[in-house]
């Protein structure tokens, strides 16, 4: 019989069971095709670990190798090559393996906006305390030297911290100072409407903590795709970019090595 | 209990300002002409006590040097409800909106603006705020719009040039009353690049104390802007009352 022939009959295909009802707790059932993969690796591993353990027994240690020149020993103890390691993160050293300068620059200035829609209001109060610098202008010495900042701005010593608004004393005694707290439900007594301006304090306060969490986030992403972009316009410019340059290696007096590129002068016509 | 509130706002030490917590966290006036943004600023809407609807705007410190001194502590920016103010260098009036919702519908805000530019945006910003009086000319020469400014108490001044002090002392001259105050915003590297900052502000007080100001405090504005301070004082305090 010719193989056309023999085609044209149906034959029942070979099915291989799943895992049985009862045996469901140890997961999905092998089949031989996963065995084969599985097979091909835990092979392939065997092999390279005879290679290398072969290459270990007969490795010669009068061997002569290039790499030796640079090699040097301090004290009896190798010394680790001097150039920079780790210079980049996992993270970094993928996006630019993958994506090229405009994109990331896209990427760094999307996020620059969206720090900024998102200062528009998170207003950081209470931030930049230190930096800041607050004179009160005094008529006498005598004023300076008995200046106390609580009577000065009328609000508690606690308060004075608390620069993006600190109440008058009187204001601190005025009932309706926070509006939307949720007083509008007649029916509940005082000490129940209490409860609840406190609970909505609380989740207030949560959310609060929470934008500024994301706000953060987006910051520092910002930061790291701008310095990523700088990186990568700086790393194409030494590869591609025209004219005669000098690599300058500087010692820093911390140990640390510094090194920038330097391009020969050329007249522009 | 109702869905609950997702904004908390607390009056501020000045009057006619606030604070909006939650979700934002920021500095709010309560608008004037609800439903309305001027320069795409977002709005809040807060339930008040009484059931009512209350909408707040969104005062961008990162924008306005006023909010920035709001922000960084001064004890008093001498704009409240009622306060007649003159305001030189108003811009496009993203700053002199805010300044028109806290002075309110008593109050009234002449906005001084050389260019016609930007000057535009700032009269049709006045055409929906009554309380707020653009005036398209130069500073520098007072005489020029003397017949549409009133006394004021309050001038406030973020004009950014070498010699701000002297425009700031002319018009104190022709419409500051006896006793009034000053806010004067100065960004250092506009005075003098070459400078300390420190050195630029020093300088400019002495200027503004020689012209018959009395300065009362200084405070510069990081985290929202760098080399930048707001001097507020009073002009010509009479002595026995200080």
């Amino acid at each position: 019989m010719s193989s056309s022939l023999r085609n044209a009959i149906k034959r029942t295909t070979h099915k291989e069971r799943s895992q049985p009802a009862d045996r469901t707790r140890l997961g999905l059932l092998e089949k031989h095709k996963d065995y084969v993969l599985r097979a091909k690796d835990f092979h392939k591993k065997e092999d390279a670990i005879k290679v290398l353990k072969r290459k270990a027994a007969e490795r010669n240690p009068d061997e002569f190798y290039f790499a030796m020149e640079k090699k040097k020993t301090r004290d009896g103890v190798h010394e680790e090559r001097t150039t920079e390691q780790n210079k980049y993160t996992e993270e970094e050293l993928k996006l630019m393996k993958t994506q090229d300068l405009r994109y990331v620059s896209l990427k760094a200035q999307t996020e620059l906006k969206r720090v900024q829609k998102m200062k528009e209001t998170l207003h950081c109060l209470g931030a930049g305390i230190e930096e800041r610098k607050h004179t009160i202008f005094v008529d006498e010495y005598s004023e300076a030297k008995t200046f106390k900042p609580e009577t000065y701005f009328d609000t508690p010593r606690e308060l004075i911290g608390r620069a993006f608004n600190r109440p008058k004393n009187s204001q601190l005694e005025d009932a309706d100072q926070l509006v939307g707290v949720g007083a509008n439900e007649i029916d509940y007594d005082e000490e129940e409407l209490r409860k609840q301006q406190e609970r909505r304090l609380k989740k207030v306060a949560k959310l609060n903590r929470g934008a500024y969490k994301m706000l953060n986030e987006h910051e520092e992403r910002a930061e790291q795709l701008k310095s990523m972009t700088v990186k990568m316009a700086l790393q194409k410019e030494i590869s591609h970019g025209k004219g005669v340059k000098k690599k300058i290696t500087k010692k820093n007096k911390d140990g640390t090595v510094e090194s920038y590129f330097v391009w020969k002068q050329i007249r522009k016509r | 209990m109702k869905g609950g509130a997702k904004v908390v706002v607390e009056k501020h030490r000045h009057e006619g300002i606030f604070v909006a917590r939650g979700k934002e966290d920021a500095l709010v006036t309560k608008n004037l002409v609800p439903g309305d943004s001027v320069y795409g600023e977002k709005r809040i809407s807060v339930d008040e006590a009484d059931g009512g609807k209350t909408e707040y705007r969104v005062w961008n410190p990162f924008r306005s040097k006023v909010a920035a001194g709001i922000l960084g502590g001064l004890d008093n920016v001498h704009i409240k409800p009622g306060t007649k103010l003159l305001y030189l260098g108003g811009a496009s009036g993203t700053t002199v909106s805010h300044c028109s919702d806290i002075v309110g519908p008593n109050g009234l805000v002449y906005a001084v603006e050389f260019s016609h530019r930007s000057g535009r945006d700032l009269v049709n910003m006045a055409k929906k705020r009554t309380n707020v009086i653009p005036i398209i000319e130069d500073a520098r020469h007072p005489q020029k719009y003397r017949m549409l400014v009133g006394m004021v108490d309050t001038i406030f001044a973020d004009v950014a040039q070498p010699d701000q002090a002297r425009i700031v002392a002319l018009n104190a001259q022709y419409f500051l009353k006896q006793g009034g105050n000053f806010i004067v915003s100065i960004k250092s590297s506009c005075i003098d690049s070459t400078a300390a900052p420190e050195a630029v502000f020093a300088r400019e007080v002495k200027k503004l104390q020689e012209d018959g100001f009395k300065p009362k405090e200084q405070l510069t504005l990081e985290p929202y802007e760098r080399d930048h301070a707001i001097v507020v004082g009073a002009y010509r305090v009479s002595k026995d009352k200080k």
